[in-house]
């Protein structure tokens, strides 16, 4: 349901955005610092593998504004008119 | 969906039929594009428009008899565009060289064109084109007959022999000094394939069809149609036409087959130049227009096309399309089974307005065709989900125990009128709710119940069918419980849908009632000088646009129409759920609204008043005249947030159960945490369409769970919350126990966290 082209642009992206990031959050719950982690975002009927910054213990993910209105919003449009 | 049907309509719009130069001219130049690029002072361009029309463009682009200057619809405005001006204009300043064309395979068959006139000539040089070989018989010693008479500074010896220069082809023969008379037409017809007669004496012994220019079925053709045999233009297109014959006749395919717009025809455009201002033709001050006069002569042209639906409309505007063209691209977005569906954001921009259709002469209705289309994209789950999702949740709360309730008059078993306000009246204005019932109760004595709910108008709007359906049983089941009572309207939105969905139950909008009996004795608006916006659901409701009108008038409230008002009103951008699909679009109906009106601006529909405020037009509701304690705050009170909204249809429900019925109601409220949003937060909420019950449910979750993102640097929070169909963020810090909300966002995309069991 998404090209080949996209999911590679959404992956080198997704590195871009991973390898700058230097987050201050840490799980409040499990107290432990954020690692990177590859982990799955879905939508519609279109399913990625991405790295994201997670929680090691109980595995909550962030996601960061410029990635939630930015890369993210741009693939949900994208595949909301496939 | 029936794509068929869809391409018929789209068949009926006439935005591409030709303007009446064109379609007059018998070879149809492009006279619009033509006069355009010279309004640029492209001359260059202009030539090359010509070129692809016109034969031999520079002897004839100085001799044409321009009959397409009879039918300019300029003549009644200062004259006839100087088309022929123009054409010596874009000969003289923009003449280029043609491009060398690379020949087609030559042909073995030989064609004899009898005659070296203009129509000979046309009909050698299109069947050189196409590859066969020419002989031309000519009985004077250089070809062009009658073209040496017109010989003068700006058509010279040089120009016709370089025009005629194609003859050096090796492909053609010249025979000059050679007559041929009756008897050698028939002997030459039996040694070529094909024999074009171009002199009259010749062809006046034959009798040649009109429309193949055949004589019988014989393998001879004349270059002459009947009438306009003195005319240039006509000589060359008879040519022309006579090739296109003898092509068809040695490709052995159809001789009759699409010809119908061949030679000079009526065009079904009719442009309307009432709104057009009269403009004297230009004089030329030498023998040929300047460059600057040429540009002035071409810039009183219409460019006519039918634009009578785009002109009005900020839609098909902003898109840039005529519904012909529109249509084939919903076609094709319908068709596609890979690839993206770029149609999509058009298709959810457009208001369902249907002002199109009663600009449209030939019953192209543009909110038909869009509400098929969206219906059919939910069908296929092609309906982007993001385009109506708030819209749609937002409906859902309005149907819940939240705000549904229905009711009769308190003390009567009976009642013949029930009062529906809508679901966007009670949102912005619920103060008015209780003193309209009470006004209704007051003067009508037959009972009036009440009922609160949302008709299913986003459903509508948005093609969701089924949702619209259980809309609509909900309000049927409630019209049977309270007995069949007539339901008083105070929405249009409303009274299209009843129309649409609900044939069976009788309304009347509240303005008719209103207009019947006294007028309320809070009424405070009087002798204002006002614009009335009719809204657009409104459109063929012409008792309730009178009621309006009889309202005001009592109120001695002087009342200037706009040019669009009335059946041919606008859409202040809300309907069609534009205002969530395409955010950017629905401020363009806005201001092109607000703009329209130099006073202020009466309306009486809720969504109207609230957006036209949103960019500070000072806008009255019929119902701030009636009913307000303060008409100057009314009048430009800003829509409340789209939590507020739902907060006051809930208080509307709480309220009048309690003040009118008795009732007391507990209602979900959002206030028992203790939260502050900064401005910056209240702002992004309503871009974002994040309301603050979504808040509330992520920060108490994450109090609850400690689900949440700590910041040691600032003492922040940070925690997720996945609703339905979206996961909201929420950054907050807790200060002696009092929480600040510091930003909000979110995304559609489900993030799986540990296994597919856990998706945020």
């Amino acid at each position: 349901m998404y090209t080949a082209i996209e999911w590679k642009l959404w992956r080198v992206e997704m590195k871009i955005y991973s390898d700058d990031m230097k987050t201050p959050w840490m799980c409040d719950k499990c107290q432990e610092e954020l690692i990177m982690e590859k982990t799955n975002v879905l939508y519609i009927d279109a399913n990625f593998e991405v790295e994201l910054m997670k929680c090691p213990v109980c595995k909550m993910v962030y996601i960061d504004e410029d990635l939630a209105r930015g890369k993210m919003l741009e693939v949900e449009k994208a595949l909301e008119d496939k | 969906m029936d794509l068929d049907k869809l391409l018929e309509i789209g068949d009926r719009c006439i935005n591409e039929e030709p303007p009446a130069c064109t379609a007059h001219c018998p070879v149809h130049l492009d006279v619009k594009s033509f006069v355009e690029e010279i309004e640029k002072g492209d001359f260059k361009k202009a030539y090359k428009i010509m070129e692809k029309r016109i034969p031999f463009p520079r002897i004839i682009g100085m001799l044409c008899d321009n009959p397409c200057e009879n039918v300019c619809v300029r003549n009644n405005k200062g004259g006839a565009i100087g088309i022929s001006e123009l054409e010596k204009a874009a000969v003289y300043y923009g003449y280029s060289k043609p491009k060398k064309l690379r020949p087609l395979p030559p042909s073995k068959k030989t064609i004899a064109v009898i005659g070296s006139g203009l129509r000979g000539m046309t009909a050698a040089y299109d069947l050189n084109k196409k590859g066969y070989k020419i002989d031309i018989y000519e009985k004077n010693s250089r070809l062009g007959g009658r073209l040496w008479n017109y010989i003068n500074e700006t058509l010279t010896k040089e120009i016709i022999n370089e025009e005629f220069d194609f003859v050096n082809s090796n492909n053609i023969n010249l025979y000059l000094n050679t007559n041929v008379d009756i008897k050698t037409v028939e002997e030459i017809a039996g040694k070529y394939t094909a024999v074009l007669l171009s002199s009259s004496d010749l062809v006046n012994q034959y009798k040649c069809d009109n429309l193949t220019f055949q004589a019988g079925d014989s393998n001879i053709f004349s270059a002459f149609t009947e009438g306009n045999n003195n005319s240039i233009i006509f000589a060359a297109s008879a040519g022309r036409r006579a090739a296109i014959s003898i092509d068809r006749y040695l490709q052995n395919v159809s001789m009759t087959a699409s010809r119908e717009n061949e030679g000079s025809y009526e065009t079904v455009l009719k442009y309307k130049d009432d709104e057009e201002e009269e403009k004297k033709r230009v004089e030329k001050k030498s023998h040929i227009y300047s460059r600057e006069e040429a540009v002035e002569e071409a810039n009183r042209c219409f460019k006519c096309q039918c634009r009578d639906c785009i002109n009005p409309c900020v839609h098909l505007k902003r898109f840039n399309i005529a519904p012909k063209s529109y249509i084939r691209n919903i076609n094709h977005n319908e068709r596609i089974i890979q690839g993206s569906h770029y149609a999509n954001k058009m298709i959810n921009s457009c208001t369902e307005c249907g002002l199109c259709n009663e600009m449209c002469d030939y019953g192209v209705n543009m909110k038909e065709v869009i509400e098929k289309t969206r219906e059919s994209m939910v069908l296929r789950g092609k309906m982007p989900q993001s385009a109506h999702d708030f819209a749609l949740k937002d409906m859902k709360f309005s149907n819940s125990e939240r705000f549904l309730t229905y009711k009769k008059e308190v003390n009567k078993d009976k009642v013949k009128y029930v009062f529906y306000p809508g679901c966007q009246l009670p949102a912005s204005d619920p103060e008015y709710i209780e003193r309209i019932y009470t006004y209704l109760t007051d003067n009508i004595n037959e009972g009036v119940g009440l009922m609160l709910g949302c008709c299913g108008a986003p459903a509508d709007w948005g093609g969701q069918q089924s949702l619209m359906k259980e809309s609509a049983d909900l309000i049927k089941n409630a019209w049977e419980e309270l007995g069949n009572p007539i339901f008083i309207l105070a929405c249009f939105s409303c009274g299209s849908n009843f129309e649409k969905y609900m044939k069976e139950i009788e309304y009347i909008s509240l303005w008719e009632i209103i207009d019947k009996n006294p007028l309320p004795e809070t009424l405070s608006g009087k002798d204002l000088t006002l614009n009335i916006h009719d809204p657009c659901t409104s459109r063929h409701n012409d008792k309730a646009q009178e009621s309006v009108r009889n309202i005001l008038s009592r109120l001695n409230c002087q009342v200037r129409e706009l040019k669009f008002s009335k059946d041919k009103t606008k859409c202040c951008g809300y309907g069609g759920l534009v205002y969530f699909a395409n955010r950017e679009q629905s401020e363009d109906f806005i201001n092109d609204r607000i703009n329209e009106s130099p006073e202020d601006l009466l309306v009486y529909c809720t969504m109207c008043k609230d957006l036209f405020i949103s960019h500070n037009k000072r806008t009255f509701h019929m119902l701030d005249l009636l009913f307000s304690d303060n008409l100057e705050e009314a009048s430009m009170r800003k829509m409340p947030s789209l939590s507020d909204r739902q907060h006051n249809r809930m208080m509307v429900k709480k309220d009048l159960l309690k003040n009118i019925w008795g009732e007391d109601v507990e209602m979900d409220n959002d206030e028992k945490l203790n939260i502050t949003l900064t401005q910056e937060v209240k702002e992004k909420m309503e871009e974002l369409y994040i309301l603050l019950s979504d808040i509330n449910k992520a920060v108490m979750n994450s109090i609850e769970t400690k689900e949440r993102f700590f910041n040691p640097k600032d003492s922040s929070y940070l925690t997720r919350l996945r609703i339905e169909n979206v996961t909201y963020w929420v950054k907050y810090e807790i200060i002696d126990e009092k929480i600040t909300v510091l930003n909000v966002y979110s995304h559609r995309m489900e993030v799986v966290e540990g296994g597919n069991e856990n998706i945020q």
